[in-house]
């Protein structure tokens, strides 16, 4: 067992540090490493991992937690989740400290000038990225495009959208079931 | 006291006052709702609309460098927020409030998701919800779109980061260390 463990910081620690760009960079690696190197999933178990990571909240990176559960159970999870936390969060942390403490100087000024058109063309860019990997049918555009009316206009707790939305879908689901 | 400093003031201020746990507990509710990749679009409303804890540049800006990072993109935003109301405690705080839900929910699922995935119903509405959450992302992108000054190359360098990204599926990280120096150098040369 601790054997297991260790190999889970081995491989989650580093590759954490490395995520440059987000959990979604380092997940070819990820696979190949559990299912071609460690040999502890198939094929077939990393797919669908991966598939429950991706229809939960929170970071994908999560597959992290699923495999240390897969194999170790709750302490496998907890030791994989640090494994793949501690290091980029300590890295960012870090850093970021030079950023906090240059408050209000005009070079952050411009700094955070400069970033809000990009960050303005990547917000774009995930929301099309993620719509496109859940292959998004005619449905889920006007979901979304609904979606993105209500939470701009209005101040509806998110809770209540997210359970009407679910609500709605039971609706059309048992209503057109041969429709879809 | 100049302009820049006034600006500052009210986040300084508020910086001592922002307990701990409403930082985690904000992040809790944000963890557990955030699908379809939706967790900076909740954290903007939570941090940014409802609690005023950074005003919308700051928060544009740290989140932009929580994508270019190591890390998960939502715990590096939840670092960011809680890192700059509190220090590395708050940053803890944060980072906890985003993770653990949803560790517990991703567990959850996978115990139960051989089971639900037999059932059509199950896609489906994780499909809604996920597009849900889509929607989220648009109405933040909108928003953050509004405050971006009226100026040709501002458009420019957010069409560019766009097309780059998400029409031509160039990795995120080169596309933001050759735009945003460029973008900030047009800023400094006004």
């Amino acid at each position: 067992m601790a054997r297991v463990l260790l190999h889970l910081i081995l491989l989650f620690a580093p590759l954490s540090a490395l995520s440059f760009g987000g959990g979604q960079t380092i997940i070819a690696d990820v696979q190949y490493q559990t299912v071609a190197v460690y040999h502890w999933l198939s094929g077939q178990q990393f797919a669908d991992l991966f598939a429950i990571s991706r229809v939960s909240p929170g970071p994908t990176t999560l597959i992290s937690s699923l495999i240390g559960w897969h194999l170790e159970g709750l302490v496998g999870a907890l030791v994989a989740t640090l494994a793949m936390y501690i290091p980029s969060s300590t890295v960012f942390v870090l850093v970021m400290q030079f950023w906090h403490k240059s408050q209000a100087s005009r070079w952050r000024r411009a700094v955070e000038r400069g970033l809000a058109p990009v960050a303005v063309g990547l917000i774009f860019a995930g929301a099309v990225a993620v719509l496109e990997s859940m292959h998004a049918t005619a449905i889920a555009w006007v979901t979304t495009a609904i979606a993105a009316c209500v939470i701009y206009f209005t101040k509806l707790n998110p809770y209540v959208l997210m359970s009407a939305v679910a609500l709605i879908y039971v609706g059309i689901f048992v209503v057109f079931p041969a429709s879809l | 006291m100049s302009a820049l400093e006034e600006l500052a003031a009210p986040a300084a201020q508020t910086a001592h006052k922002v307990p701990l746990l409403a930082i985690f507990t904000a992040f809790v509710r944000i963890s557990v709702m955030s699908f379809g990749g939706s967790t900076a679009a909740w954290s903007y409303r939570a941090v940014v609309e409802e609690r005023g804890w950074l005003d919308n540049d700051a928060f544009v800006a740290g989140m932009t460098v929580s994508q270019i990072m190591p890390g998960a993109n939502p715990v590096n935003v939840s670092l960011y927020v809680g890192q700059r109301l509190r220090g590395w405690v708050g940053a803890l705080a944060g980072a906890l409030g985003m993770i653990v839900p949803a560790l517990i929910v991703v567990l959850v699922l996978a115990g139960i998701y051989t089971y639900l995935a037999r059932y059509p119903l199950t896609h489906f509405l994780l499909l809604g919800i996920a597009a849900a959450g889509v929607g989220a992302t648009f109405s933040m992108g909108a928003k953050v779109a509004m405050r971006v000054e009226r100026k040709l190359i501002r458009y420019v360098f957010a069409v560019a980061a766009f097309v780059t990204v998400g029409v031509l599926h160039w990795p995120t990280v080169p596309v933001v260390l050759v735009l945003v120096p460029l973008s900030i150098l047009s800023v400094l040369g006004e």
